[in-house]
């Protein structure tokens, strides 16, 4: 592939252009209407592809909606409540809010979009409560943080999972059984980890709570443990539709954190829907410079020559596979997840289908493996989040993931090489893949 | 500086209502979206104007937001480089980046315009909308990027110790 064709200077002018620090998406926008250009084509066709593929995909309206009930339930006391119920039950044990931080991930995380977010928020409390009185040390804190961050948007409900759903016309609702077992396997392992260096570390235990207050406890965090029920059952129950269902669960989580509990002051619901809108409209800038970019790759004809280029190599569907899950961790060292699964994935799902991989496993590698980029140094964009939060340096950070880093990518190779722990639940469920 | 205090002063008033536009179309997106569910599944009968208005009021929130209210900081860019070079490189970098992606807006201006006029063949469907109304938000969008490039420039050129990089400046 020349340089100096249209393509090739569309690639050098959004990598250029991100890389003097302009935001991705108006990157690849730039980018677009320079092939354009350059291809003598249309320039009206950047507007065209941005507004049409935004109001035409209806996938897409999970996003602000999973993000707005994200935003209320850290608003009122919901993720509160939530910490408080996993405390009363793994508290106890040694490194117990190591534990806790799995828990409240497996539970909620993945809604608002972005494991940055999740890390920011409900990570903060955590960290928060882990460090108090030097309890712990302030990089393990971070670490196990940043280790459940990547583990949430793996279980269901998951943006990662939708934007994957858009570009590969999978079904949501089976994306996200797909994500639910090996989601619970990279937790427990997580945890397991956690209980290993908290023997070894002589991590603190916390006050055990009495059998006698668990009920107490339990009432008051009902009406959060009820969200993942009421979202995933609306939508397994074939009752609603995915992006329905998170419609669903924002106006619960808004009915309970303001009628409810009366927590939620109007000013605070305001900044929560004005927080929700900035973050849905970054993400979606970003999905709007992937449509406008999904479209050149297309007129350029590039999953083909992909195809053809793999082909070549007459590689196995599993060679495939752990082809692409090198080049991906590779790129989730230097990229955000969201970018790579918007430009990059979609060239690799033609030569995917070809080799018959199933989709549904397929995105669930993808997304696994994008999340534990996150994580992956010298450039994990969420190691950076949990070490500004926690105020432990970078370096200190990085050592302490390492033995989560380690474990999840064996959890990756785990689930590459077994596509059954990944397919069992859907098709349980009708999935006829 | 009473001047500058006002000029920052109506700034700040607009940025509040462009806020406050953000804020009401994504309650738009959350509104339409419950009277949806509740018209197909309470109320067993179906509407098709509800997600037609849930989808525009998702494209002009992304537009509208990225035009006005997304500040630096919420920005997801690839900073491996931008934030280990010193301020002065930097600078350099955000003049270089704000220049090209200006005039890159610049020129596709005009198609954009014609595209977006060209809707006005189409309505939606059930709301009865122009299109090329509906559509209006993308030459509104592409001008306030422009606006901010420019901005952004004159600042950096303005005040060369001024860090960019950090806070709002750049924000109309």
């Amino acid at each position: 592939m020349s340089l100096v064709t249209p393509f090739g200077l569309c690639l050098v002018s959004i990598f250029g252009l991100a890389l003097l620090g302009l935001p991705i998406g108006y990157a690849m926008i730039g980018g677009c209407i320079l092939y354009l250009a350059a291809a003598g084509q249309d320039l009206g066709i950047a507007a065209e592809q941005l507004l049409q593929g935004l109001r035409g995909s209806y996938v897409l309206l999970a996003i602000p909606l999973f993000v707005l009930s994200a935003e209320l339930m850290n608003v009122g006391s919901l993720s509160n409540r939530l910490l408080q119920f996993c405390n009363a039950f793994v508290g106890r044990m040694r490194g117990g809010l190591g534990h806790v931080n799995v828990m409240q991930s497996i539970v909620f995380a993945g809604m608002s979009g972005s494991a940055l977010a999740d890390a920011a928020g409900v990570g903060r409390l955590v960290i928060n409560l882990m460090t108090r009185e030097g309890r712990y040390p302030k990089s393990y804190a971070a670490a196990i943080t940043a280790a459940s961050a990547v583990v949430g948007p793996i279980i269901p409900p998951s943006i990662p999972m939708v934007l994957y759903a858009l570009v590969s016309d999978t079904s949501i609702g089976y994306l996200f059984l797909g994500g639910a077992v090996p989601g619970l396997i990279l937790a427990a392992t997580v945890m397991a980890i956690n209980a290993t260096m908290a023997r070894r570390r002589h991590f603190p235990v916390e006050r055990a709570v009495r059998i006698a207050e668990l009920p107490g406890i339990t009432v008051r965090a009902f009406p959060a443990l009820m969200m993942p029920f009421i979202l995933l059952g609306g939508i397994y129950g074939g009752v609603t539709t995915p992006t329905e269902a998170a419609a669903i669960a924002a106006a619960y989580a808004l009915l309970v954190s303001v009628l409810l509990y009366r927590d939620v002051s109007p000013r605070q619901l305001y900044a929560a829907v004005l927080e929700s809108a900035r973050s849905s409209a970054s993400i979606g800038i970003l999905i709007g410079g992937a449509l406008v970019f999904n479209y050149v790759v297309a007129v350029e004809n590039i999953p083909t020559s992909v195809r053809g280029l793999i082909e070549g190599y007459e590689l196995s569907p599993l060679g495939f596979l752990l082809l692409v899950n090198a080049i991906l961790l590779g790129l989730g060292c230097l990229l955000e997840g969201i970018t790579i699964l918007l430009v990059i994935v979609p060239i690799f799902i033609p030569t995917a289908e070809a080799l018959g991989i199933d989709m549904v496993h397929f995105g669930v590698v993808v997304v696994v493996n994008l999340m534990i980029g996150l994580i992956t140094p010298p450039y994990g964009l969420l190691l950076f989040v949990v070490a500004t939060i926690s105020g432990a340096s970078l370096l200190s950070v990085i050592r302490d993931v390492m033995p989560f880093l380690v474990a999840l990518i064996g959890g990756l190779l785990f689930i590459t090489l077994v596509p059954d722990a990944v397919l069992w639940l859907p098709r349980l469920l009708g999935y006829a893949g | 500086m009473t001047s500058a205090s006002t000029g920052r002063r109506i700034l700040e008033w607009f940025r509040r209502r462009g806020e406050n536009v953000a804020a009401a179309l994504l309650a738009t997106i959350f509104v339409t979206f419950i009277l949806q569910i509740l018209f197909r599944y309470v109320l067993v009968w179906p509407v098709g104007w509800t997600l037609e208005i849930s989808t525009l009021a998702w494209t002009w929130l992304v537009l509208w937001g990225g035009a006005f209210i997304v500040r630096e900081e919420d920005e997801i860019r690839f900073d491996i480089l931008y934030s280990a070079v010193p301020g002065h490189v930097r600078r350099g970098f955000i003049v270089v980046s704000s220049v090209a992606l200006a005039l890159l807006m610049i020129v596709s201006m005009p198609a954009a315009y014609d595209y977006v006029a060209f809707m006005r063949v189409e309505r939606v469907s059930y709301v009865g909308l122009r299109l090329d109304h509906a559509f209006s938000i993308y030459v509104i969008f592409a001008t306030a990027v422009i606006a901010r490039c420019v901005m952004r420039i004159w600042l950096v050129m303005r005040s060369p110790r001024t860090d960019t990089a950090k806070g709002g400046e750049g924000q109309p």
